[in-house]
């Protein structure tokens, strides 16, 4: 080998061993998932057959024979080979026992082959100088693969082949079993295929051609007859006609160059044919992983949707609340100013009273209005309390109640058996810990976002109730009464009770103003400022009913990100990968197949590609 | 009587009773379906039953002869040899002939349904030869009038059996059935294929009549070697030929039909040589020989061939009983298995509301109180409800109004449904999984994931249906009646009713499947004693019966408790027992309705399939059929 051929071989190995790398990856990666798992353990075993290929790369390629009793296996090599090595007769069937011939130069051992499975014959033939030939026994006399059968001698042997030279005869090439047999050992093979008895027959190549298209890749068919072919070999004639091309054919173009070539071919054939198989595997898998993504996603959509009806329900029956939070964000907003301190000063004292409720706050949709933060808080201590609690008494309060948990376990334990997903659903089984556990976090993560879409909600309703022209509003009328009140205070104090009488406008200073003045004139400061502090509350509070159903609306288009299952999630999209990774490689592969293909010496067949 | 006579009478005799079995045993595999018994159609026995035995026991007799061997070895060309004509088409390309072709000697189809006769083929009057070439799903038959045959001889040209196109062999194996003489052609490649092998291996224990042609020879060069083929081809098949002939590969013979076949012994006598052929070396006219052939003696063989066939202990009608009582009892075995292992306790059961129970029992004393009692009743109970109104007014202002204490368990009621419902599926997933494969396929149906949602909410729809304000009015006037009917303690028991602290869990068992000795009785015994125990009330159903077996503490009422809040006690716990068996009943019924159907029945009745009627009725017709073939063998002569 020059230096070019061997850097040729350098490279056809490099791809071989990317992929193989990407397989062992793929391998490494392996999700839950009894389909998986199955497909695995059939591409590791591929894979230690590439391995050993690998020690045994340089070796001569392994050519067999292969066909129906009868069809002229023997007289064939014997043809080849130019005398008589192994037997063929008119008993059905002839050989028994595999012929291995090899190259007397050649070390039989280095071969790889279980040499005590073969009768050896060591043949100095041309047709011998770069490979070695096994006459076969054949396939179709033995009624089943029992030991020592036949059909078992074969199955044996093939694997280790590399090349099959395909026999068959006008009376034999639609035996069933002879086509079932090469259905099952040619991957991994290249085929030769060959009609003999052509003294005796009809050509029927035609038909044995169109009869093979749809499985095999058919360049050429060879139609020769031996026993004319072995006397012209013995004569020292050169073979004629089909024999003679066949002959060249098998002598030239099996050499050294092309071994690498051969196998590799037979390699990425054998891969890729195991590859379709996982993919149709996956394929009638996957079905059920992909009713079980779309269970889990409804069952999250429908405990949002729980959620968010209970808390609307609740959040419209908080109208206080509601108000408290709205003024306070009314009155941060609007800074000092006479009314809003007469808003904080009510809000405060209503946050007085109401903090005797609020810190053992009820329910989740008071912890929401809160706020943000002390809602936070407020949910880790309600989940910690909710789990000391009984069964029965927890269906009533507000959150996922059991039943629903169960149901949900009840419906996603089916999904998981038929998906045949390995998910420890028995740990989730027996009591409802875990799964509370899960549904309390879930309810956390949705409190948070419907606090967050509260706050907004106040935000903005806060926003539109304070802008310019109802704030003048407000302030004008309270002031109005301020201003009427210090007017008259000061009038009384500064003019009537002192410069009146001093300009002589009155004759005697009037009396400061008494109890009885101020006592009504704070009494109606109160009602004017309570009625003021109602009219703006009530308008504050105008739409909460259409701003809940907008928050509901909002809810139901945010998404949870976790559900109840969340490493049952895991998985599933772990599969989706896998089965999308799967699917490149598979491409990948067949690319690689295609490409190969064409470079194959011209009379070689093979399967052709699924 | 003469002895034909005597054969032809006791020949009715089978065939009246072959056609009572062939009957009793498609009713029978109808019935035994739950078994998944093997199909019958391609059981050698029963398309020999059918194809064979069915159409040709009974009437006059003829006789059916059939060309049949490997693909591409000249079986048409025979075929033809034997018309006298190219009936049928040959080429030389493979598996060719993919229908029969039929010879039938003229006016035989006026005389008999031909159609009965091949029961499987759609029958053609032949036009062409080249229409049996044609491929075509159903199974055709070309039959053509043929004026030269015996008039009691049929002749068929059959695809092959051998090659990829396996609906030939189908064809092939129904022809094969029918037929009473096979020319079996055999050529130096095929003699000693596994295919064909296998096919006269069935040839041979029906006991056809076979010629043998070994076609395509080299000769002289084979006359050395047919011998072996020979005795290879019937030590592997058990044929014992009627009559072997040789015929020379040459091409151009064959297509002018001027094919010599040279006739050959068997056995081959010890001093055979390629050197010593027949007597004059003259070929033979194969027709000529076939039509020889004593046929009455041929068809009463092939018959009672066919016969041991079906009646084969090992491979016949019997062994098929003998599978279907194995599945049977195996079936058995593992439903006992199950129903004792599949029994669901519910744990958990809610106790039914007590001040519920109490205040359905006013109601029902107030409506049976007349006159100055009831005016008293009336009177305190309007005081008790007048004192009591601002406290109850205080507790709903405090606590928020409280829940109704049967919403509350309906509520319960829910939770624990859906626990059963869970462990329901749980233990049938163990049973399919641990089950037989029967049972598996079945379950895992009612399993189907997709189902299950449903489930919940069809039984949820139910659940919120369900009015248990009357069911309690109906626990109570019924046990009420009773009670008030034997017991004079009845006012002591009213005065007292306030005070019942009574609230057990009544635990309850499911059974899923009983097969007559489930596990009742077993369950039964423990309520007795712990009744009295106050322990547990336990309640015992059976889903798959659909019958109640309930067993409340009928004792604890009588015996544990004498008197006063004792028996108030006791009298609480039946309350309760009778009202949860209600529930439970409820349920199981819907359980019954909504998921497993009538897979329980289904069981039941496959575990009994050989107590069956069915079953019965056709061991009695093989066994019948039996004794008449044996009689057969025994009183007659051989000719
Ligand atoms: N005329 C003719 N005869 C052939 C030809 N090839 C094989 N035969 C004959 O066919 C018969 C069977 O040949 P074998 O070579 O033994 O066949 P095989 O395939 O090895 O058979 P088994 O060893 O039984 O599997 C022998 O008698 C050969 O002489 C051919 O090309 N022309
Ligand atoms: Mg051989």
């Amino acid at each position: 080998m020059n230096t070019n051929q061997q850097l040729e071989h350098i490279a056809l190995l490099a791809e071989v061993d990317d992929l193989t790398y990407r397989l062992k990856r793929w391998i490494d990666d392996c999700p839950a998932w009894q389909t998986a798992h199955k497909s695995r353990a059939l591409i590791t075993r591929l894979l230690e057959r590439v391995e050993t290929l690998r020690f045994r790369l340089e070796t001569p390629l392994v050519v067999a024979t292969f066909g129906g009793t009868g069809t002229g296996k023997s007289s064939l090599v014997n043809a080849l080979v130019g005398t008589e090595v192994t037997t063929a007769g008119r008993q059905r069937p002839t050989t028994k026992t595999p012929i291995l011939l090899v190259h007397p130069e050649l070390e039989p051992e280095a071969l790889g082959l279980d040499l005590s499975q073969f009768q050896l014959k060591r043949v100095d033939a041309p047709v011998l100088r770069d490979i070695v030939m096994i006459d076969c026994p054949d396939p179709d006399t033995s009624e089943g693969p029992s030991a020592g059968s036949n059909l078992a001698i074969l199955r044996e042997i093939v694997p280790h082949c590399d090349v099959l030279i395909y026999t068959s005869t006008q009376q034999k090439y639609k035996n069933a079993r002879v086509i079932d047999e090469l259905a099952d050992v040619a991957s991994g093979c290249r085929l030769v295929f060959v009609q003999t008895h052509a003294d005796l027959d009809s050509d029927i190549r035609d038909d044995w051609k169109n009869f093979l298209s749809p499985s095999y890749e058919v360049p050429e068919m060879f139609f020769v007859d031996s026993g004319k072919a072995l006397s012209e070999q013995k004569a020292e004639q050169r073979p004629s006609g089909e024999f003679g091309r066949l002959l060249n054919l098998l002598s030239s173009e099996l050499g050294a160059a092309k071994r690498v070539e051969i196998r590799r071919a037979n390699l990425i054939d054998l891969l890729q044919e195991a590859l379709v198989a996982c993919r149709s595997d996956y394929d009638t898998g996957l079905p059920h992983v992909e009713s079980l993504i779309k269970t889990l996603d409804e069952q999250r959509k429908v405990l949002k949707d729980t959620l968010t009806k209970q808390l609307c329900d609740e959040l419209l029956m908080n109208r206080t609340l509601w108000e408290r939070r709205l003024l306070s964000s009314v009155t941060d907003m609007w800074g000092f100013s006479p009314f809003s301190a007469v808003l904080k000063l009510y809000n405060g004292l209503g946050a007085f009273i109401a903090s005797f409720t609020f810190f053992r706050a009820r329910t989740s949709a008071q912890m929401a209005l809160i706020g943000a933060v002390q809602g936070a808080r407020w949910m880790k201590s309600r989940a910690k309390e909710q789990e000391a609690e009984s069964t029965l008494d927890r269906l009533s309060t507000f959150g996922i109640s059991d039943q629903q948990l169960q149901e949900c376990r009840l419906v996603i334990s089916g999904h998981i058996h038929a998906a045949g997903i390995d998910y420890a659903m028995a740990e989730d089984r027996r009591d409802l810990t875990d799964l509370r556990k899960r549904a309390a976090s879930l309810e956390d993560e949705f409190l948070g976002d419907a606090s967050r879409v509260i706050d907004d909600v106040i935000e903005k309703l806060a926003a539109a109730s304070s802008n310019w022209f109802t704030r003048c509003r407000y302030e004008f009328l309270f002031l109005a009464y301020l201003i009427f009140l210090l007017g008259r205070v000061g009038y009384n104090f500064f003019w009537e009770s002192f410069l009146a009488p001093i300009f002589g406008a009155a004759s005697s200073p009037e009396p400061l103003l008494k109890v009885d003045f101020y006592i009504p004139a704070l009494l109606f400061l109160v009602i004017w400022s309570l009625f003021l502090v109602s009219m703006f509350t009530w308008k504050l509070r105008r739409g909460l009913t259409q701003r809940v159903q907008n928050f509901a609306q909002q809810m139901a288009e945010s998404r949870l990100v976790h559900g109840l299952f969340p490493n049952l999630e895991a998985t599933c999209r772990h599969i989706s990968g896998d089965s999308q990774t799967l699917t490149g490689l598979l491409d990948q592969t067949t690319q690689f197949r295609r490409n190969i293909a064409d470079t194959s010496s011209g009379f070689l067949g093979g399967r052709r590609e699924t | 009587m003469t002895s034909d006579q005597e054969l032809q009478s006791s020949f009715q005799k089978i065939a009246d009773a072959t056609q009572l079995a062939f009957q009793a045993i498609r009713k029978l595999q109808a019935k035994a379906q739950f078994l998944q018994p093997s199909p019958l159609d391609g059981q050698e026995w029963y398309e020999l039953l059918r194809q064979k035995l069915v159409p040709q026991l009974g009437g006059d007799p003829w006789l059916v002869a059939a060309v049949v061997g490997g693909t591409n070895i000249g079986k048409s060309v025979v075929f033809n040899h034997l018309a006298g004509c190219r009936a049928s088409s040959s080429s030389p390309l493979a598996s060719g002939t993919k229908h029969p072709v039929c010879l039938v000697p003229s006016g035989f189809e006026k005389r008999h349904d031909l159609q009965s006769i091949f029961p499987d083929f759609k029958l053609h009057e032949w036009s062409v030869a080249s229409s049996a070439l044609e491929e075509s799903a159903d199974h055709d038959l070309f039959w053509r009038s043929a004026p030269e045959l015996p008039s009691t001889l049929l002749i068929l040209d059959t695809p092959d059996i051998d090659s990829d196109a396996r609906v030939n062999w189908v064809r092939a194996d129904a022809v094969r059935r029918s037929a009473d003489v096979l020319v079996a052609v055999l050529t130096q490649q095929k003699y000693n294929d596994a295919a064909v092998k296998e096919f006269f291996r069935k040839a041979a224990a029906e006991d056809k009549a076979i010629l043998v042609v070994f076609n395509q020879c080299l000769l002289p060069e084979d006359e050395e070697f047919w011998p072996i083929w020979l005795k290879t081809f019937c030590s592997e098949t058990g044929v014992n030929p009627d009559a072997v002939y040789i015929a020379p590969n040459d091409r151009r013979a064959a297509e002018a039909l001027t094919l010599p076949f040279y006739d050959r012994p068997w056995p081959v006598p010890d001093d055979w040589g390629p050197t010593s052929p027949a007597a004059d070396g003259q070929p033979r006219d194969l027709r000529t020989d076939l039509s020889n052939l004593r046929f009455k003696e041929i068809r009463l063989r092939t018959l009672k061939g066919s016969l041991k066939q079906l009646l084969d202990s090992s491979t016949g009608a019997p062994s098929h009983l003998k599978h279907l009582q194995r599945a049977s009892e195996e079936l058995a075995a593992a439903s006992e298995r199950l129903s004792s292992e599949a029994v669901l306790k519910i744990r958990d059961w809610p106790s039914p509301p007590n001040a519920s129970f109490v205040a359905e029992i006013r109601c029902w004393w107030k409506a049976r109180q007349q006159g100055w009692a009831k005016k008293v009743n009336s009177f305190y109970d309007t005081i008790g409800a007048g004192v009591a109104w601002p406290f109850k007014k205080a507790r709903d202002a405090i606590q928020g109004e409280p829940i109704p204490p049967l919403d509350k368990y309906r509520e319960s009621e829910w939770t624990a449904i859906l626990t059963t419902i869970e462990e329901l599926f749980d233990k049938l997933q163990w049973m399919a999984d641990s089950g037989n494969r029967m049972v598996k396929p079945k379950i895992e149906e009612v399993l189907q994931a997709s189902g299950r949602s449903q489930l919940i909410e069809s039984l949820k729809r139910h659940h919120s249906a369900v009015d248990f304000e009357a069911e309690l009015k109906d626990t109570v006037a019924s046990e009420m009646e009773s009670f008030s009917s034997d017991s004079p303690e009845l006012f002591k028991f009213y005065r007292q009713l306030h005070n019942v602290s009574a609230a057990v869990r009544p635990m309850t068992s499911v059974v899923l499947f009983s097969l007559g000795m489930g596990p009742a009785s077993e369950t039964v015994a423990p309520f007795v004693a712990d009744a009295a125990a106050n322990a547990a009330i336990h309640v015992f159903t059976d889903v798959a019966g659909g019958t109640v077996a309930a067993v409340a503490g009928d004792t604890a009422l009588s015996g544990a408790a004498g008197t006063g809040s004792g028996m108030l006690q006791a009298w609480f716990h039946r309350l309760h027992s009778v009202f949860t068996q209600r529930r439970v009943d409820w349920l199981t019924n819907l359980i019954r309705e909504e998921l497993l159907g009538d897979l329980p029945e289904q069981m039941k009745s496959a575990a009994e399939l050989p107590q069956s009627d069915e079953f019965v009725t056709t061991a009695d017709a093989i066994k019948t059929l039996n004794s008449l073939v044996e009689e057969l063998d025994t009183n007659r002569i051989p000719q």
